[in-house]
């Protein structure tokens, strides 16, 4: 008996070393990994006053920054690869890498010119054939994710001229498709991208070369991502950017991030604060809180391909039964202001009609409209993405306010990609949804409204608005593209095409020890956009 | 956590039926068991007269992340709800995930159990099985399953106990494998029993107090596991549990500046399974008549 | 065949076929729950037949079985596949995060057993009286904690209050040599400490038990009949036969542990697999997904491997057991 048991217990006591050989394992394995290089003769030359470090709450997917991923990947590539044009903070398109853009008289090629003095930290200058490279690449190889290809329908080539002009010729005129390119698109050095046969497959993941302030010099996965100053860079004070280093911290959870902040082991938080933060950061000493205005909206959109929303008078009476101001002041915190139910909201100033009003939160009025339809005990589903918290939020208010109308609806909460799946089969009868940047109303609403439109999630098919769209975008006269577009704002309102509830204006927390930031509109640009970046410092 | 049914294992097998009356009776006299039961029960009740002591938490006011006060005990969320009202309606959500699960997982395990420990040829197999996905990563298996099958409450139910149950075959298994030689088993099959009528009427009495203990440790765990998987988004956005409230307070970045949206869900997890733990303590010191002489 | 030879090759199979269950486990989860990878590569403006390239591709427009036999062979190839978001072979992608993961659970598991020991003792020896009950109430506690709202209260207590450690991550950036060690050591704390408090509380509770029975056991009573002294009691005799089965345990739920860090990585932004397997569960990136749970699994057989084959070259009773 005690033998056996002897025996059996020399067995087991083999656990005990198996634990720790996997702590040795793990010790090992993390000291072997790639973390700790010679000291460098810069890195002693950096202080903290030159280093700024960003948190943020999304890990680097893909540094490739023609292929879309996560926000995180576009602010550290936009410190790279620089865009042709930038927006600002009245939502209107300025210079960039670009100094003048447009069409031809006959509206059939579009043109960039460029500045001259950037060069690419190899020592090659970027030139107009960077440019027209990366356009056809676009156009020919459509990489994943990338959102230009979708307005370069119109497009056949880009050609560089000369070394600081780009021309684009079209089949027709178009009148997005220049503003679009040089907003959306960011300009790779053709000497080291062309290197790959498919530009899917490239990850860019070392060896970088940038033309914006500041250049990857390295990077640990999941953790942080080093940027270091480039020189010369022509759009910062005597040619050197302010800071020596940049580096993004990865917190995937906001109250870590933001206690980071709190402590000062990071200087600047990028994504949106939770609307609910807001307020608590603002009043503590040491922490700065800069808003952001916003470039989209939040809408609520109705199937329209589905019965009984094809009747504009339960569109009208689902509108009725929202409480839109609750909504603003209680889960967005006071922090949006209303879109009229227009798809043109105030953020673009010159295009936005005043006269539109918003729906009433009215549900006798709801009601009223449901018995003139003939529609009772509606039941419709709501979908919306988990990962959206400030949609989240206000679902259930949503639900509350139309049962008050006698409307029923399910709330369906769906991780990212039950949700985008389900949105792109159309499987469902209200649609939540934040749409980010919304720049150039043409091409807003041609993606939102015409029967084709990539988002047209209220799967509208209407002609008359179809062809009130297609004839704005086939002007590149402004005043007539102009009222084009504010007819057709006043339809998608008139008809509750898309229910367009609020403008969420964005905050940003930083360290109040620095200054002179620059805010551009989107979470996009921000505060940490190339131009804030390459001028800020500490006071 | 899991460890804590291995205790099980080392347990001797008694006389059931005589066993039982002494068990409760050294149960009754140890004190850490009683206030546990004792909790356990306020939980329950709590849970099922949830629509007796609060409303049902909709809606919203603009009382958003206000402290606790004598108007809302448990202070306010982000949108203003009262966060009693969510912990006290958690209960019952919470309460019903980790019993549904529990009661798949040990419905399941048992049945894997008792038959590998019935049938030695299939007892390889099946052991092999139970060991092998004792050794899978569950957690993040757990969140895959729950992330490609659309947040639920069945989902959740379903996943925690389809990942539970190796535990509970294992223990379930090693206390059987004790009793199937012991002569009376013998006596059942030289009788001619059917194997159907022998695993019900003596193996299944034989692993029952196992059972006992496992249900209310299994359930335990999967009120952790639940708080879990919707912490990270994979729960069901329109019930309210505990995990859900934590959820929230996560995703609205108030986990420290307002600490009541953490605590008070925490704290209910807490006491939860502390209370089934100190049970099924106190149930094994019972039935263990050494441990009982001291 | 000498018995090593066969005890190691008896050993080596076991592991392969463990391995083998967890890759066929994972990838009959991924293929058979509804979900759609091509979904979340595409963005709104892919068309149907692009959607169709993708597939492709990557291979998944093929019947089961001969998707399965292919990443079967490529597996036995070393070659993980390449994520579908990040462009790179999926090696890379999780040879970046897999050693922090086991850093954090290997220190976390040495702690466990380093400060288990003494408690579970203290408490079995003073069996029903105070220190006893005291060990036990702290060890139910700390099996029963949520670690995410733990790991915050650290972090708001000893991290942003005291200023004693960082607040997330493994390391700082610009440090290196020793320094470099220090600083990783300094980040490890919390995380560390959270993941330990937990299965500590488990493996005390076990511990305890075990060791008052086997303190009652007959060798026990004859080696204080023969007048050793209780210390040499308790700690030669009684504890060595209790701590291996509560060991055992441990080793047992390897799998269980190193998974289930992803709550203790997210809330100290911890850059493991745990955090990298549930972003790509975001993304629904299969290869990542795939190559993960292969790694982790890869890693408990590995270990659970080598320990077995050590111990069997040192005692020759275990071969042929």
């Amino acid at each position: 008996m005690s033998t056996q048991r002897g025996a059996m217990n020399l067995m087991k006591a083999q656990r005990l070393i198996r634990v720790c050989v996997i702590g040795a394992v793990g010790a090992v394995l993390a000291a072997c990994a790639p973390s700790a290089p010679p000291t460098q003769s810069n890195a002693a030359g950096s202080s903290p006053s030159d280093t700024l470090t960003v948190a943020t709450t999304t890990d680097v997917v893909n540094l490739n920054p023609l292929l879309g991923n996560s926000r995180t990947d576009d602010w550290v590539t936009d410190l790279m690869y620089p865009r042709l044009l930038t927006v600002s903070a009245n939502g209107s398109k300025e210079p960039y890498l670009a100094t003048k853009w447009g069409y031809s008289a006959d509206g059939k090629t579009g043109f960039f010119d460029l500045r001259n003095d950037f060069t690419w930290s190899d020592g090659q200058k970027l030139t107009a054939t960077d440019v027209a490279y990366t356009i056809n690449t676009i156009k020919t190889q459509n990489p994943k994710g990338n959102v230009v290809s979708g307005f370069m329908s119109n497009l056949g080539k880009a050609t560089a001229v000369s070394p600081t002009r780009v021309e684009l010729q079209l089949n027709k005129p178009d009148s997005i498709v220049v503003p679009e390119i040089g907003f959306w698109m960011t300009v790779v050095p053709e000497h080291i991208f062309s290197k790959q046969a498919k530009i899917d497959d490239f990850a860019n993941a070392s060896d970088w070369v940038s033309a914006g302030p500041y250049r990857l010099s390295s990077i640990a996965k999941g953790q942080s991502y080093t940027l270091d100053r480039v020189e010369p860079y022509p759009m910062a004070p005597n040619g050197k950017p302010t800071l020596a280093k940049v580096v993004f911290k990865v917190y995937p959870d906001v109250n870590t991030e933001i206690l980071a902040l709190k402590k000062g082991d990071v200087d600047v938080i990028a994504n949106a604060l939770p609307p609910a933060q807001v307020k608590d950061l603002k009043a503590t000493s040491g922490i700065s809180v800069a808003e952001v205005p916003g470039l989209g909206f939040t809408h609520m959109t109705y199937n329209m391909k589905r019965k009984p929303m094809d009747n504009v008078l339960v569109r009208q009476a689902l509108a009725h039964a929202v409480d839109y101001n609750s909504i603003r002041a209680v889960a967005v915190q006071g922090q949006a202001v209303t879109a009229n139910n227009s798809p043109i909201t105030d953020s673009l100033k010159e295009f936005a009609d005043p006269t539109l009003k918003e729906y009433t939160f009215d549900p006798q009025k709801s009601k009223a409209l449901l018995a003139q339809a003939g529609v009772s005990n509606l039941k419709l589903t709501m979908i919306y993405s988990l990962q959206d918290p400030v949609i989240s939020a206000w679902s259930s208010m949503v639900k509350d306010s139309a049962a008050q109308a006698g409307i029923t609806i399910d709330l369906k909460g769906m991780d990212r990609n039950t949700y985008l799946a389900k949105t792109v089969a159309g499987d469902y009868d209200i649609y939540a949804g934040s749409f980010a940047i919304m720049d150039e109303p043409v091409s807003n609403m041609a993606l939102q409204y015409l029967p084709d439109g990539a988002i047209n999630y209220s799967q509208v098919n209407d002609p008359q608005l179809t062809s009130l769209i297609e004839q704005a975008q086939s002007t590149i006269d402004k005043g007539k593209q102009k009222s084009l577009v504010q007819q057709a704002a006043g339809y998608v309102n008139k008809n509750m095409i898309d229910n367009i509830m609020y403008v969420q204006n964005l905050n940003v927390a930083y360290s109040s020890k620095w200054d002179g930031f620059i805010t551009k509109p989107s979470e996009l640009l921000s505060i940490i956009d190339p131009a804030s970046l390459a001028n800020i410092h500490q006071k | 956590m899991s460890i804590m049914l291995a205790d099980l294992e080392t347990e001797p097998v008694g006389q059931q039926e005589s066993a039982a009356g002494a068990t409760w009776y050294a149960f009754r006299h140890n004190p850490m068991g009683l206030v546990a039961l004792g909790l356990m029960l306020v939980l329950v009740l709590v849970g099922l007269a949830a629509p007796l002591i609060v409303h049902y938490p909709s809606g919203f006011t603009s009382d958003v992340l206000q402290s606790p006060s004598s108007l809302h005990w448990f202070g306010t969320d982000n949108l203003g709800r009262d966060i009693m009202a969510e912990v006290v309606w958690g209960t019952r959500i919470s309460m019903t995930v980790g019993f549904c699960a529990s009661l798949l997982a040990v419905t399941f395990g048992v049945l894997i159990g008792m038959l590998g420990a019935y049938f030695p040829r299939a007892d390889t197999a099946l052991g092999m099985v139970v060991d092998l996905s004792l050794s899978l990563p569950v957690l993040p298996l757990m969140i895959l399953v729950a992330a490609l099958a659309g947040p639920s409450l069945g989902t959740i139910i379903l996943v925690i106990s389809f990942f539970s149950w190796p535990e509970v075959a294992r223990v379930v298994r090693s206390q059987a494998l004790s009793v199937v030689n012991l002569p009376y088993m013998d006596a059942a099959r030289v009788l001619g029993g059917r194997h159907r009528w022998i695993l019900r009427r003596h193996l299944l009495p034989a692993v029952a107090p196992v059972i006992t203990v496992t249900v209310v440790l299994t359930a335990s765990r999967a009120v952790i596991a639940e708080a879990g998987l919707s912490f990270l988004g994979m729960g069901d956005p329109s019930s309210w549990s505990w995990g859900r409230i934590l959820y929230e307070s996560q995703q609205s970045g108030s986990m420290t500046s307002a600490w009541w949206t953490t605590l008070f869900p925490s704290a209910a997890i807490l006491l939860l399974v502390v209370a089934a733990t100190l049970i099924a303590i106190a149930y094994n010191d019972a039935r263990n008549p050494r441990s009982r002489e001291d | 065949m000498p018995p090593l030879a066969w005890y190691a090759l008896r050993r080596v199979a076991h592991g392969l076929v463990t391995l083998w269950f967890a890759i066929t486990i994972t990838f009959l989860l991924l293929r058979l729950l509804p979900g759609d990878p091509a979904t979340a590569i595409a963005s709104t403006n892919m068309d149907a037949t692009m959607r169709q390239e993708l597939l492709t591709k990557y291979g998944l427009t093929e019947s089961l079985p001969i998707q399965y036999g292919k990443y079967l062979v490529q597996l036995v190839q070393g070659n993980l596949g390449t994520s579908f978001s990040q462009s790179e072979p999926v090696s890379t992608v999780l040879m970046a995060r897999l050693p922090w993961t086991l850093l954090l659970t290997g220190s976390a598991l040495v702690v466990t057993v380093a400060i288990g020991i003494p408690l579970g003792v203290v408490a079995a020896t003073h069996a029903k009286g105070a220190l006893d009950r005291i060990v036990q109430v702290v060890g139910v506690v700390g099996q029963s904690l949520f670690v995410p709202s733990v790991g915050i209260f650290l972090l708001y207590i000893l991290g942003l209050k005291l200023k004693w450690f960082p607040i997330g991550g493994a390391h700082d950036e610009n440090v290196y040599g020793i320094a470099w060690y220090l600083n990783v050591g300094w980040h490890l704390v919390l995380p560390c400490a959270s993941l330990a408090m937990v299965s500590l509380g488990s493996y005390v509770l076990i511990l305890r038990s075990t060791l008052i029975e086997s303190l009652g056991e007959d060798f026990c009573v004859l080696a204080r009949a023969k007048g050793t002294p209780e210390r040499i009691v308790v700690w030669k005799h009684g504890l060595r036969n209790a701590l291996l089965p509560t060991t055992t345990l441990l080793g047992l739920q390897l799998g269980f542990m190193v998974g289930g860090s992803v709550l203790t990585e997210t809330i100290y932004a911890y850059p493991g697999v745990g955090r990298a397997i549930y972003e790509s569960v975001i993304r629904l990136d299969f290869p990542v997904l795939q190559g993960a749970f292969v790694l982790l699994a890869a890693t408990v057989v590995a270990a659970n491997m080598i320990t077995d084959l050590a111990y069997g070259l040192l005692d020759p009773r275990v071969r042929t057991a």
